[in-house]
């Protein structure tokens, strides 16, 4: 629907251009026939070029039809292909528009927009050279294409365009702009030019004022060139000042982005770091293949999606909510396995348990690998696009503050089992000692394999937000696995506070440093930080109290 | 008893790696390429003694080998680089190519010295023993051992890899060093100098292993092993931990970048990928599967399994992950000394007593 209201618009910029050059619809008609049924090959392209030269309104739809290829005859009339829609067969349908005399949406009897295949549309071939003919006109048409982003597109070329009424057609077009985005960018070419063009001092100024206050992509890099290459010497000096301010400005800006995704890479690392810390704390095995787990969330939050795409053909967000318990339970299952077939004879031993699950991580990697292949990604749900605009530039993605939630939730219902649920209170008295719970009728060997099934699964539900930020490859799992063994030394093991705590602090600090040197400076760095916190508190932040911590 | 045991096996060892296969290779049984893989093994199993050091007798379990066996690669491969960007450029320019595509112009300051190879050698002996020093100093001193060293090493392990991988660090970037064309004037392809780096590799893992053995069985490798067991127990008896954990590191980290040093110019290049966590982590499978605490299983393990590397990736190369993985959790959950302890299970049933009293002690290891 979106779309007949932007073609609308379009009518009506057209019409506000083509103020000079009324009273030639007749004319026009007979060469939009020329074009649609050539008499010859000539009478085709001297019809384009006629129209061209009139740079008639009405037929500026027409025209961006035929240049982007997208042009049909449908009962004898021009129309356009629209937005595409995908039927439940799998094959495709569009929404069509008429383009000439006027710019409206084909609808069926009912009033409901016709939907067709293409296949069913007669197509207008019309050569390369006949297109390159409308040159010229080009910048003005793309001005009313419904597509915000080639909208702001065709207000770049207006920069360079050597026309000069385009101030004119700029304003005139930015009047029926309503798109935020395409509105500050139009804005920003229309002050760039008057500003180019401004001839006194005060005047260069305002207009020096209105590119800052607009605040769009280039302002820094058009200020910089103006205060270098501007013609009025106090408007310059002006223009410099504002530059410093902008970019003292972007810095803070960079720095509160720097926060934010410091704090989503923690709350990632928290996810992960949360199981292993349990489960080392509960069992003292070190899981190298948890990362693993991580991997086994991720796929199978793909595998619901093809489910619910492929076979099921639902096309919604749905599968998303779907597979965060579905990620949660296979990784969680997975553990289950691997806790009786393998980690059940290592308990207490965290270096041949190191060992073997990292045995098991390589395993479990070039399953993945011949099954799925090399990489696949998972479409991240609609809802979860774009951000959350805090001010112009500073943009807070919904998949990351999604991420974040998450963990909270995730966090405080691990805290609320643990502190607050019979099941918790068995793996903290086995955490600190085995024999004892064991001779008090804790069934030691059932909340080891539930506590595996909690840990794994948790990383799956990682992995299944994983989804959203990245690819899904077989090694996803080896990319942080070592980053969270990291939080869960210097969080202290197995403690539930140490691990958020680091977790924070060790995404927090990457980001910090990564913004100051390059990411891989950043990781030495962190190492080297960590290396010397433990210098100080060689058993993490939360360290066991007691006889029992020395070995 | 066990004396001319040891000795048959070694003279078995020495006849077929010291002579029937030199002798095969200059009869033109064996192919060069053979030739150049086994002297690579040997290069493997001289860092795998390192590892049984460090792990096998002193308990603490390193995952950063493979860093200071490149350390040593490195050096010796930017000697040769060096030698060859002088021979081939003009008077002037002696820049190795990787450098010239970078738009460097300068030799950077650190690659002045590996022009003598002299040089060369003693930093890359120097350079992984100064920063297992400063490492394994602050490491131990904060008495960070078992599960956190391991995690700590491999970290250390991670970070370096991706410094190397850089360009900026100029060595290479991802695509490391390569294109070696003479050592000291003998041209590397050549099957002579092939085999003569084969025969120095296998004297040197000869000669790694006596040095080893000398020192496993001298006051300083039981006071080791004594470590292993019980380290509060040895430090209660006025023993300073520190020391011999940080000397037995720095022998660790020095084995292995001698093995590396001797594994780049047969192999032809090197590059970060041979650092990764990854490789780090299987020089300890190497020493795992092989039986850990005794050196012979640490050869044995690094041979054995590299060979089987070799054949598995030719003829499946897909399943060897699998194989490897598999043979891991076996080896891990069922066969605690390895392949080694294996055959010396089938061997004979004697000392039987004997083994249950070792056992009993080993549990309380980790």
């Amino acid at each position: 629907m979106n779309c007949t209201i932007k073609m609308w618009l379009g009518i009506c910029l057209c019409l506000f251009i083509g103020k000079r050059a009324s009273g030639q619809s007749d004319s026009t008609s007979i060469y939009v026939g020329h074009i649609l049924y050539p008499s010859s090959d000539s009478a085709r392209i001297t019809a384009l070029q006629k129209l061209v030269k009139h740079g008639e309104p009405s037929t500026f739809p027409f025209l961006a039809a035929i240049n982007e290829k997208k042009i049909f005859l449908l009962d004898g009339q021009p129309v356009t292909t629209g937005s595409a829609q995908q039927l439940a067969d799998g094959s495709e349908v569009f929404e069509i528009f008429y383009l000439y005399p006027k710019s409206q949406a084909v609808l069926n009897s009912d009033g409901t927009p016709k939907l067709l295949p293409v296949s069913s549309l007669e197509k207008i071939d019309i050569s390369r050279s006949d297109r390159l003919s409308m040159a010229p006109i080009l910048p003005y048409l793309n001005l009313a294409n419904p597509d915000p982003k080639k909208r702001i597109i065709a207000y770049g070329q207006l920069l360079t365009s050597s026309d000069s009424s385009k101030i004119n057609v700029l304003s005139g077009a930015l009047n029926l702009e309503k798109d935020k985005e395409a509105l500050t960018a139009g804005k920003e070419i229309l002050f760039q030019l008057k500003l180019e063009q401004a001839k006194s001092e005060t005047v260069a100024k305002a207009y020096v004022d209105s590119l800052d206050s607009n605040w769009g992509e280039n302002v820094t890099l058009i200020l910089k060139d103006y205060s270098v290459s501007g013609k009025l010497e106090g408007a310059k000096k002006y223009a410099a000042g504002k530059v410093t301010d902008l970019e003292s400005l972007q810095g803070r800006i960079q720095k509160a982005q720097n926060l934010f995704s410091g704090i989503s890479l923690g709350s990632i690392l928290i996810l992960i770091a949360l199981g292993l810390a349990i489960v080392y704390g509960l069992a003292g095995i070190i899981n190298m293949a948890h990362g693993e787990f991580l991997m086994i969330g991720a796929y199978s939050t793909f595998c619901v999606q093809k489910l619910f795409i492929d076979i099921l053909g639902i096309k919604s967000d749905l599968f998303f909510f779907v597979s965060l318990p579905v990620s949660f339970i296979i990784a969680g299952i997975f553990g289950l396995i691997l806790e009786r077939l393998v980690i059940r004879h290592l308990y207490s031993r965290p270096l041949e348990s190191l060992l073997a699950t990292w045995g098991v991580s390589l395993i479990m990697v070039q399953l993945a690998r011949s099954i799925f292949g090399d990489l696949t990604a998972v479409k991240a749900p609609s809802f979860l696009a774009g951000g959350y605009q805090v001010m112009p530039h500073l943009i807070l993605p919904y998949n990351r503050l999604f991420i974040i939630g998450l963990t909270i939730i995730v966090v405080s219902l691990t805290y609320l089992m643990l502190y607050r649920s019979r099941l918790g209170i068995q793996i903290r008295a086995v955490t600190q000692n085995r024999s004892m719970s064991a001779c008090l009728g804790v069934e030691t060997r059932k909340v080891d394999a539930i506590t595996f099934f909690l840990g794994s699964g948790l990383a799956g539900l990682a992995g299944c937000a994983m989804t959203l930020i990245g690819n899904v490859v077989p090694d996803m799992g080896q990319t942080y696995i070592v980053d969270s063994f990291l939080v869960v030394v210097t969080g202290g093991v197995g403690k539930i506070a140490g691990a958020i705590l680091s977790g924070l602090g060790i995404g927090f600090l990457t980001k910090v440093l990564e913004s100051f040197y390059e990411a891989v400076y950043g990781k030495v760095l962190i190492l080297a930080l960590i290396v010397i916190f433990l210098q100080f508190k060689p058993r993490g932040l939360f360290p066991d109290k007691g006889r029992i911590a020395e070995d | 008893m066990e004396k001319t045991k040891d000795f048959r096996l070694y003279l078995a060892f020495i006849i077929l790696f010291a002579i029937l296969l030199p002798l095969g290779n200059l009869m033109g049984f064996v192919s060069n390429n053979t030739i150049s893989l086994w002297g690579r093994y040997f290069c493997f199993a001289i860092a795998a003694l390192g590892v049984d050091l460090i792990w096998g007798y002193t308990g603490i379990l390193s995952m950063c080998q493979a860093f200071f066996f490149c350390l040593g690669g490195y050096s010796v491969a930017m000697h040769i680089v060096m030698k060859g960007a002088t021979a081939s450029g003009t008077s002037g320019s002696a820049i190795p190519d990787f450098m010239v595509w970078n738009q460097i112009n300068a030799l950077p300051f650190f690659w002045v010295p590996f022009q003598s190879f002299g040089l060369a050698l003693i930093l890359g002996l120097l350079i992984p023993a100064a920063f297992a020093f400063v490492f394994g100093y602050f490491i131990f001193r904060s008495r960070i051992k078992g599960v956190y060293m391991a995690i700590i090493t491999q970290a250390l392990a991670l970070a370096m890899w991706l410094l190397f991988l850089r360009n900026e660090t100029m060595l290479g970037g991802t695509n490391g060093l390569t294109d070696f064309k003479s050592l000291l004037g003998l041209s590397l392809s050549s099957p002579g100098v092939k085999l003569g780096l084969y025969l120095f590799s296998l004297a040197g893992l000869c000669g790694t292993y006596f040095f080893s053995k000398k020192l496993v069985d001298s006051k300083f490798g039981k006071v080791l092993q004594a470590i292993r067991d019980s380290e509060s127990r040895t430090s209660y008896t006025a023993y300073r931990i520190l020391d011999y954990k940080l000397a037995i590191f720095i022998v660790g980290a020095l084995l292995a970048a001698f093995a590396g040093m001797l594994y780049a110019p047969q192999t032809g290049i090197i590059t970060p990928g041979r650092m990764d966590v990854r490789a780090s982590v299987e020089m300890v499978m190497w020493v795992a599967l092989g039986g850990r605490g005794k050196l012979k299983g640490a050869i044995l393990g690094a041979l054995v399994v590299n060979f089987l590397y070799s054949i598995c990736t030719s003829l499946f190369p897909d399943s060897w992950l699998f194989i490897l993985g598999f043979l891991f959790v076996i080896t891990v959950l069922y066969f605690d000394k390895g392949f080694l302890g294996m055959i010396e299970k089938i061997g004979g049933g004697i000392g039987k007593k004997k083994n249950k009293i070792t056992e009993v002690a080993e549990q309380q290891v980790v």
